[in-house]
């Protein structure tokens, strides 16, 4: 009925119509623009379709949610009522034609039964009759058999020939009128045939018309439908649109009250700051001049304070400085202990040291005596050798190897200081008895002094000022030692050799300045003083003590000679070797020496002094002790007064009385067995005589004495 | 016949090959190419309207390249020599589609029927064919349709005795798969040139003169065709001429014991048949059944229509014995010749049928006897749903036992009764059966004597029952409004 809304060709054309539009720019165009435009166009009209969709299905889906009282509901199901009612009688009215068909084909049946009916009967009444006819017919033929009169036969023959044309006429007149029916059938046919084609038409008519009515219910039905959905969604704006609008003014309404009771609030909270404040600021005025009043308080207090504190400082200074001061006497009162108690254990220990030596060493001596004694006895009793006794002159020694003692720097400054006082008494005293004065005899003490005292004044930046302040209240010569001790200390001299080597240097120095201020007289002595620097430290230790040893001997010399005048000890100097420009030099240098110069010369010697006390490190630890190298050197030669020789010819002498003590030992073994037997013997003989005298031999046939000879003694 | 022609074309032999070695190999489309701009320079035929655009957003395949692309010159290659030289499925997918688009809808069926699937060509086929093409009739696939049209066509111009039957065996091999159901609305009878001018007049009045020529105008045998159908599932057939007109003759619609004989084998044999429709064609009570001898335990068989022939009583009970030996859904014996022994055959086989659905006895006789016994078996009967009795001579016994019927059958949705002589008491019966009856949707009782009244309100007591059942339909679930919908349109129409 309906045409397939997918037949191909239709949509197809459909779709070309759609997209060539009349009178709109065409895509196929040869103006860009025009092109652009129509595919404008053609995306625009597609949105809109989308969206149009998109619309309808949202109506459905509200449509779904909505109850049935509302009005398009109503619409829609009237609607569909109607347009179902509409399809129902429009069926009807297609189906119509073929139920009038059916009725008419019934009717038709109907009427062809009864014609066809009527036809048999009348055919049969045909038959009948003609049946009856024929059987007259066929009866009159046996009938006319049996006439003989031809006439009669004649008469009959015609008249059997009138009833078989009557019959034959019957017939015909049957078959006419079938025939007339077949054409009236015929004629039938051809109406039936136009009235079939007329009903096709009229029914192809009406299903037309009705889809056309259809189609326009349906429309119809569809804009009534989408109408009272407008309707229902003006409404619904409407009265959406009153409710919003009434929200609206209530919010508004109430925002306005909202406002002005703010406003109200604001200002309320305004005045009360603004008393707050005034409040405030008042307050805060009373407490700022109580708080002054207050600070004024505590500063005068704090003075006070202040005051008390300052005191109490000042006291505790005082106490401060007498603490100190005790402290710095007790440490000079320590220091003086402290030497004191060194000297004391340093005798004790040499006191121990020389008992153990002096034990020890007699008793190797008595073993070397013993053992000279015993080869004395070899040689005279045994070899028949004159003996003589070894000549070893350690063996005279006794006691200690006594070596000189290597004096601290600061005991040589003592003691020449004690020295020079003591000579300047002497001097006073004119009697300077010991002048064992160890110095090199190069210098003199009073040179010494001299410089030292220089040295003391001039470099007393190098004490500590600590100490200076402490040496105020001493005596002078206390007062100087303490003082050189710490410049000593400061300047790095220990020894004894140091304090000679500075001395020494300033002379030098001195004697080298003023030579060249004089002209220069003795370069040898720089050269001299170069070498003496180069020099190492042991070489220069064992000159010093041979020269030790020297002025030790030309002490002894000086003390026989002229002791005390300073003449007297120059002369004894000029006798050492080498010496003699120094000597001289050395009074007047001392007068000569600026103390300007101190510091340089000082500078020079430090420098100087540094290099060879690197090397000269080890020499230092073993100052306070004895030397021990001669001490095992001594031992040693102790051990071997009886040379390795003798002791081989001992040996050899040994195994020797040995073997001839073995020999001794032998004979008189042998001696005693001698004996022996002969004693056995003399008892062998003696029983024999008994047995030989005895009476039993003459009773005998053979006697034994016939046998044998007795062996006569 | 096309398969076997040689290649015509020498030049093209040498790319075929290579292309066949290695499809997709570049060697072989520069073969092709070479094969191709060789002997066929490349035509690009260039509208008017284009000039020398650069885009033409409406054709994708547009290219202002003047040289076209290699691919392209093998694809217009592979389609001008198609029909020698099928070259399709050793393609890429894109290049495949190119070659369909562009493929003449003429080329022989030799070559396309078992090589293409695709609906694009076979629509182009269709409509270049057929200027209204149903496509949904034919299960919506356009190949099916082209086939099922092009046999159709070649069934109703089929003369037997002149046209050779190799056109329509050659064809079989060919649409054996795809053809499902075939509708030929005529069958030619064989021509006989000598004789018609004798019996051009007296002798064709009679319809008993035909047989004496019954052997010689035999139809088309449908046996082998059908047996090498082997989906075929609908088969409609009318054995007479269409659209004689003035040059009827009853020899135009004869369909002759061997024709029967030979159409009752062929639906034996063919065991996916469920429609089997033979309408038009003069069956008598044993020709009836004879073809319903041959459904008998039919293993798919549904729908039987056998309306506008002579059938009788004897083929309404062959039919009847066919309902229980089936699983006939739906009988249609519209416009025949059965009167009450043939329905009370029916009604019988109907009591304890559990299978038929519709049966249709529009245009009998069956009368108020046969009427009677039917009604009698519906009230036993749960499956029937369409009954038509129109135009049978039922009065108002019947309408009284069919309102017992209505008061009591809940399976039954569409009955007919025109055309009857029911009468306004019958009306009224019928009337209160209705006003018990809650499943029945349609009830035709035009031109049957009913009054108005009772006619308006056995409409309204229907409009109600509509209204319920779309109810019951709508109320499992919404979304299947449209759908009962349609179908209630479909079955009102």
């Amino acid at each position: 009925m309906n045409p397939s809304p997918s037949s191909g060709v239709l949509e197809h054309n459909a779709d070309e119509d759609l997209s060539t539009p009349i009178h709109a720019p065409s895509i196929h165009s040869d103006d860009p623009q025009e092109r652009i435009q129509a595919r404008r166009l053609r995306i625009a009209a597609r949105v809109e379709a989308r969206r149009r969709e998109a619309l309808g299905e949202y109506l459905d889906g509200k449509k779904e949610s909505e109850e049935d009282h509302s009005k398009s509901y109503k619409q829609k199901e009237e609607s569909r009522l109607k347009l179902a009612k509409l399809l129902l009688y429009g069926t009807e009215l297609v189906t119509n034609i073929r139920v009038a068909i059916d009725v008419r084909e019934i009717h038709r049946r109907v009427e062809e039964e009864e014609i066809k009916r009527q036809r048999i009967e009348k055919l049969e009444n045909e038959v009948k009759t003609s049946q009856d006819k024929f059987d007259e017919i066929t009866s009159k033929w046996k009938e006319g058999r049996q006439k003989k009169i031809p006439q009669e036969l004649w008469d009959m023959l015609n008249a059997q020939q009138l009833h078989c044309a009557g019959l034959i006429e019957d017939k015909n007149k049957l078959i006419s009128e079938l025939q007339q029916e077949l054409k009236v059938k015929d004629d039938q046919y051809v109406k039936d045939l136009k009235k079939q084609s007329e009903d096709i038409s009229l029914l192809l008519e009406r299903m037309e018309e009705q889809v056309k009515s259809m189609m326009k219910a349906f429309r119809q039905e569809l804009f009534n439908i989408e109408k009272a959905f407008e309707v229902e969604r003006q409404e619904l704006l409407t009265s959406n649109k009153k409710k919003w609008e009434w929200a609206l003014q209530a919010h508004s309404t109430k925002e306005l009250e909202y406002l002005v009771n703010r406003i109200k609030r604001v200002e309320d909270y305004e005045q009360q700051l603004n008393k707050q404040r005034i409040w405030d600021s008042e307050e805060y005025l009373i407490i700022k001049i109580k708080l002054e009043q207050d600070v004024q308080i505590l500063e005068q207090q704090l003075q006070q304070m202040k005051a008390t504190y300052q005191l109490n400082q000042e006291k505790l200074e005082y106490n401060f400085q007498v603490l100190k001061k005790r402290d710095e006497e007790s440490t000079v009162i320590k220091s003086q202990q402290k030497r004191k108690i060194n000297r004391h254990f340093a005798l004790i220990d040499d006191e121990k040291f020389r008992e153990i030596w002096l034990m020890n060493e007699e008793e190797a001596k008595g073993l070397i005596s013993r053992a000279f004694d015993v080869d004395r006895i070899i040689h005279i009793q045994h070899l028949g050798l004159p003996w003589t006794a070894p000549d070893f002159r350690f063996l005279n020694n006794v006691g200690p190897i006594s070596q000189p003692l290597q004096k601290s720097a600061t005991q040589i400054v003592e003691e020449v200081l004690r020295q020079t006082e003591e000579e300047e008494e002497e001097e006073e005293a004119v009697s300077n008895p010991k002048s064992y004065l160890d110095l090199p005899k190069q210098i003199s003490a009073k040179t010494t002094k001299k410089i030292l005292m220089l040295l003391c004044d001039e470099s007393g930046f190098l004490i500590e000022s600590k100490l200076l302040s402490l040496l105020l209240p001493l005596e002078k010569t206390e007062c100087y030692l303490l003082r050189l001790d710490a410049i000593f200390s400061a300047l790095g001299i220990e020894s004894e050799d140091d304090l000679y080597k500075l001395v020494n240097f300033f002379l030098k120095y001195q004697a080298h300045h003023g030579s060249s201020s004089q002209g220069e007289t003795n370069p040898r002595d720089g050269t001299g003083t170069e070498r003496s620097s180069l020099m190492s430290g042991v070489e220069r230790r064992s000159m010093a003590t041979s020269l030790e040893q020297r002025s030790l001997e030309s002490n002894f010399l000086r003390t026989s000679l002229a002791p005390g005048s300073e003449a007297a000890e120059q002369t004894a100097l000029e006798e050492g070797e080498g010496g003699k420009q120094e000597e001289k030099a050395a009074p007047a240098s001392s007068r000569l020496i600026h103390p300007n110069d101190v510091l340089k010369i000082l500078e020079a010697f430090v420098i100087g002094l540094r290099k060879p006390r690197d090397f000269g490190a080890p020499l230092k630890v073993g100052k306070d002790m004895r030397d021990d190298s001669k001490d095992s050197e001594y031992w040693e030669a102790l051990t071997t007064v009886i040379p390795a020789a003798k002791q081989s010819l001992w040996d050899t002498l040994y195994t020797a009385l040995e073997r001839y003590h073995l020999v001794l030992t032998q004979r008189a073994k042998l001696l005693v067995e001698n004996e022996s037997l002969e004693q056995q013997n003399a008892e062998l003989q003696s029983l024999l005589q008994q047995y030989l005298h005895s009476k039993i031999n003459s009773k005998l046939q053979v006697p034994p004495t016939q046998v044998f000879r007795v062996p006569t003694k | 016949m096309q398969d076997s022609r040689p290649p015509p074309a020498p030049p093209a032999p040498p790319a075929p090959p290579a292309l066949r070695q290695s499809p997709s190999g570049p060697r072989a489309s520069l073969a092709a190419h070479t094969s191709a701009t060789g002997v066929v320079p490349a035509k690009h035929t260039v509208p008017n309207f284009r000039r020398m655009r650069r885009i033409i957003a409406e054709d994708t395949e547009w290219s202002l390249a003047i040289v076209p692309l290699l691919t392209e010159l093998c694809i217009q290659n592979i389609i001008r020599n198609f029909r020698d030289n099928p070259i399709l499925k050793q393609l890429p997918p894109e290049y495949q589609q190119k070659v369909l688009n562009h493929l003449p809808p003429d080329l022989p069926l030799a070559v396309t029927a078992n090589l293409i699937d695709d609906e694009g060509y076979w629509r182009r086929c269709c409509m270049q064919r057929w200027p209204v093409c149903h496509v949904d009739q034919h299960g919506g696939s356009w190949k099916r349709l082209f086939f099922e049209r092009h046999l159709e066509s070649l069934l109703r111009c089929f003369i037997p005795g002149t046209t050779d039957p190799n056109t329509i065996l050659d064809l079989l091999p060919l649409c054996k798969a795809f053809v499902r159901s075939l509708h030929v609305d005529q069958l030619l009878p064989p021509v006989h040139l000598p004789p018609t001018p004798r019996t051009a007049g007296d002798q064709s009045d009679s319809g008993s003169e035909g047989e004496a020529e019954e052997s010689s105008s035999d139809h088309y045998s449908l046996g082998p065709l059908v047996a090498g159908l082997s989906q075929l599932e609908e088969l409609d057939l009318v054995y007479g001429v269409k659209d004689c007109g003035m040059n009827f003759e009853w020899k135009l619609f004869l369909f002759t014991y061997q024709d029967c004989h030979s159409l009752a084998a062929t639906i034996k044999a063919c065991h996916t048949l469920k429609i089997f429709r033979l309408t038009r064609s003069r069956v008598d009570d044993e020709k009836a059944r004879i073809l319903i001898r041959s459904l008998l335990d039919h293993p798919a068989l549904e729908e039987l229509d056998l309306s506008h022939n002579l059938i009788g009583d004897r083929g309404a009970r062959g039919a009847a014995k066919l309902l229980s030996h089936s699983r006939l859904r739906v009988l249609n014996l519209a416009n025949n010749r059965v009167r009450a022994p043939g329905a009370q055959a029916l009604a019988h086989a109907l009591e304890h049928n559990t299978n038929l659905l519709s049966l249709n006895l529009r245009l009998n006789c069956i009368e108020d006897e046969g009427g009677q016994a039917l009604a009698h078996a519906l009230l036993s009967n749960t499956c029937l749903t369409t009954l038509h009795l129109g135009g049978n001579e039922l009065s108002e016994p019947m309408a009284t036992l069919l309102s017992q019927v209505l008061s009591v059958n809940t399976t039954l949705t569409s009955i007919n009764l025109s055309c009857n002589r029911i009468g306004p008491d019958g009306g009224k019966q019928l009337l209160e059966g209705v006003a018990d009856n809650k499943t029945l949707l349609e009830f035709d009782l035009r031109l049957s004597d009913v009054t108005q009244e009772s006619e308006y309100l056995i409409s309204q007591a229907l409009q109600a029952n509509r209204e319920a059942a779309r109810q019951r339909a709508l109320n499992p679930s919404h979304f299947v409004l449209p759908v009962t919908a349609n179908g209630h349109r479909k079955s009102v129409a």
